[in-house]
């Protein structure tokens, strides 16, 4: 945060506007912290590793799936019953269960992945600056190190409805 | 929007956590009675064996099964309409959507009481879990009722989960906002969440794709939990029908108690701004749809019993329109099938008590409805000579009861700790509303 600036918007109109104003003028590396999915914090450009989600989530599925089917045609086989004159290993009866893993699991590391890869892109934004964030305030982060000639200037007039602004 | 629109958007929202009523406490204490009460119900039948239950020859599965297939149905559809409410954009989600998971989370913990219930020695529930044990003794995979283990599981974890989740950026927030013993604890619930755009992004991709998953697996707990008794070659039973018959069962049931539990909510918390009458509205004709639906199918069961020519379908489906069940039978017609149709009129469907009474009489309806065919196939067999007939004793009503109070117990605690409007996604909702109608900020994009 020391390479900062932050300024702090209670209304979200001003600070969507303000990162227009910073896109507008190619101001990089803005990150946004919000109490809700304000039109703001799509102005962005979607950073984070969320690219991940999906493929993670049907992992997740294909364990579930190949889990239900370990568990079911090992135990079978290792019981070793006939009931109900189906077979030991009935794949129809265990299509089920497959089903209902396969879904668990997905969802499962889905939510998984959201926390921990939560928790790894909150990083790159420091802590002082997201305590600051609340549901009345909306803090924009913009990276001071790599602003050069007159770009400060085009900032500090971007951030001019901020009701504070600090560097 | 204004710092004072956004200050009373989160009073509005934290409502049930921040204030107390009268009726708050009359309803807990009420609820807590009736757990006592089933509980103390449910300790007799421990200590003196299920004869108390009135279960016996032909008719095994009564009052329980039939809680237990009727709390079912409720849970399936808040998660289900949450989900489809998410992906179809309703601005009926910010208001009705976190109290929907809620009950089918709540439900689906009421519902899975009722087997273990029912089994007796119910300290040996686990028998039916898939675990490593030195007797190499496994559950049989190809029973239903195993399915139904690992459905109703799998269903309650990913409810459980989609509720959560969906709860993370208002828990941070909470994180903030509460003082005293809860604030830590929101503060380990919300797992770090900051809101920053990243996160957002993270949040809004994860979702769908949670919900994704949620839809398909609502519609198969409903439907395996059908195939416990469409797997088997009971009349009245053994119909291929049986598994969309209880989707749309569960949905109508579930919609039904949405209603009660919203109104109560709204009048509860003042929450009239938030909780509108067009949201009611949109619920009354999914209501009268899903009414619609379910007629066609009890139409449908007799078509098909009566054209398939089957003396012993013919004969339940006979008995159960002109039987000593014929009472439920009718019962359940008129509240399913004649009640819902006043919702053709916008008058009904705009008024509250109106909507309530006709959502009484469905979840009436509906507990009868499971009551009828499970009872009625049991008692009403192929075989004359062991027909028989049920009455569920008062130990069994009074667990069925309870089941009622711990339901709404559960209910009334959670909207006391945890915010039952998403605080996030209504900040969300208004913002969109205040813009103007063109643009891309008029574009709401759901948390």
């Amino acid at each position: 945060m020391p390479d900062d600036l932050v300024a702090v918007f209670s209304d979200p109109d001003a600070a969507a506007a303000a990162l227009r104003q910073l896109g507008a003028a190619s101001i990089h590396g803005v990150r946004v912290i919000s109490p809700a999915p304000y039109p703001a914090v799509h102005l962005t450009g979607q950073p984070g590793p969320w690219r991940y989600l999906g493929s993670i989530a049907l992992v997740g599925g294909l364990t579930g799936l190949a889990a239900a089917t370990a568990l079911q045609v090992v135990t079978s086989r290792s019981l070793n019953i006939i009931v109900g004159g189906k077979p030991i290993v009935a794949w129809p009866a265990f299509g089920v269960v497959m089903f209902e893993l396969t879904m668990l699991f997905a969802g499962i590391f889905n939510f998984s992945a959201l926390v921990l890869l939560s928790a790894v892109a909150r990083r790159k934004v420091p802590a002082a600056a997201r305590r600051l964030a609340d549901s009345e305030r909306i803090v924009v982060l913009v990276p001071a190190a790599r602003l050069r000639g007159g770009a400060e200037a085009t900032v500090r007039a971007a951030l001019k409805h901020a009701v504070e602004v600090r560097s | 929007m204004s710092d004072s629109k956004i200050t009373q958007i989160e009073r509005d929202t934290l409502a049930t956590m921040s204030s107390t009523s009268r009726l708050y406490w009359a309803g807990l204490a009420g609820s807590v009675i009736l757990v006592a009460i089933g509980g103390w119900a449910w300790s007799l039948a421990l200590r003196q064996g299920l004869g108390v239950l009135g279960l016996n020859e032909p008719v095994m599965w009564g009052a329980l099964i039939t809680t237990f297939v009727f709390f079912i149905g409720v849970s399936h559809s808040g998660t289900l309409v949450s989900a489809i409410l998410y992906f179809t954009r309703s601005p009926l989600r910010a208001a009705i959507g976190r109290s929907a998971e809620a009950m089918t989370v709540i439900t689906i913990l009421t519902a899975g009481l009722y087997p273990i219930i029912h089994i007796g020695r119910s300290w040996l529930f686990f028998f039916v879990l898939a675990y490593p044990n030195q007797r190499q003794l496994w559950p049989n995979f190809r029973s239903p009722l195993t399915w139904d283990v690992f459905a109703i599981s799998s269903y309650v974890t990913v409810s459980g989960l989609f509720l959560y989740m969906g709860m993370l950026p208002d828990l941070a927030l909470l994180s903030r906002r509460i003082t005293g013993w809860r604030r830590p604890l929101y503060r380990v619930l919300s797992l770090g969440f900051s809101g920053t755009d990243a996160e957002w992004t993270l949040f809004e991709k994860a979702y769908p794709i949670f919900a994704a998953v949620v839809v398909p697996l609502a519609v198969s707990v409903h439907s395996v939990v059908s195939w416990d008794f469409a797997m088997s070659v009971m009349p009245g039973w053994h119909s291929a029908i049986f598994a969309p018959y209880f989707v749309a069962g569960a949905i109508f049931s579930g919609i039904a108690m949405a209603i009660l539990l919203l109104s109560g909510l709204r009048r509860g918390y003042r929450l009239e701004g938030h909780i509108k009458p067009a949201h009611f509205d949109l619920m009354a004709k999914l209501l009268l749809a899903m009414s619609l639906v379910m007629t066609f199918v009890y139409l449908t069961e007799f078509f098909m019993a009566f054209f398939r020519g089957n003396a012993a379908e013919i004969e339940v489906f006979r008995w159960r329109a002109t039987g000593s069940y014929a009472w439920v039978f009718w019962l359940v017609m008129f509240c399913n099938g004649v009640a819902p149709l006043a919702c053709f009129w916008r008058r009904v469907r705009r008024s509250l008590p109106a909507l309530i009474v006709i959502s009484v009489l469905v979840s009436v309806g509906m507990w009868f409805e499971r009551f009828l065919f499970i009872v009625t196939t049991l008692a009403h067999s192929y075989n004359p000579a062991n027909w028989g007939h049920y009455i569920p004793t008062w130990p069994e009503l009074l667990i069925c009861l309870g089941g009622f109070g711990w339901f709404l117990m559960l209910f009334l605690i959670f909207v006391k700790v945890f915010p039952s409007m998403s605080v996030a996604e209504t900040m969300q909702h208004e913002h969109a509303l205040s813009l103007p109608a063109t643009g891309d900020e008029a574009e709401v994009t759901h948390a």
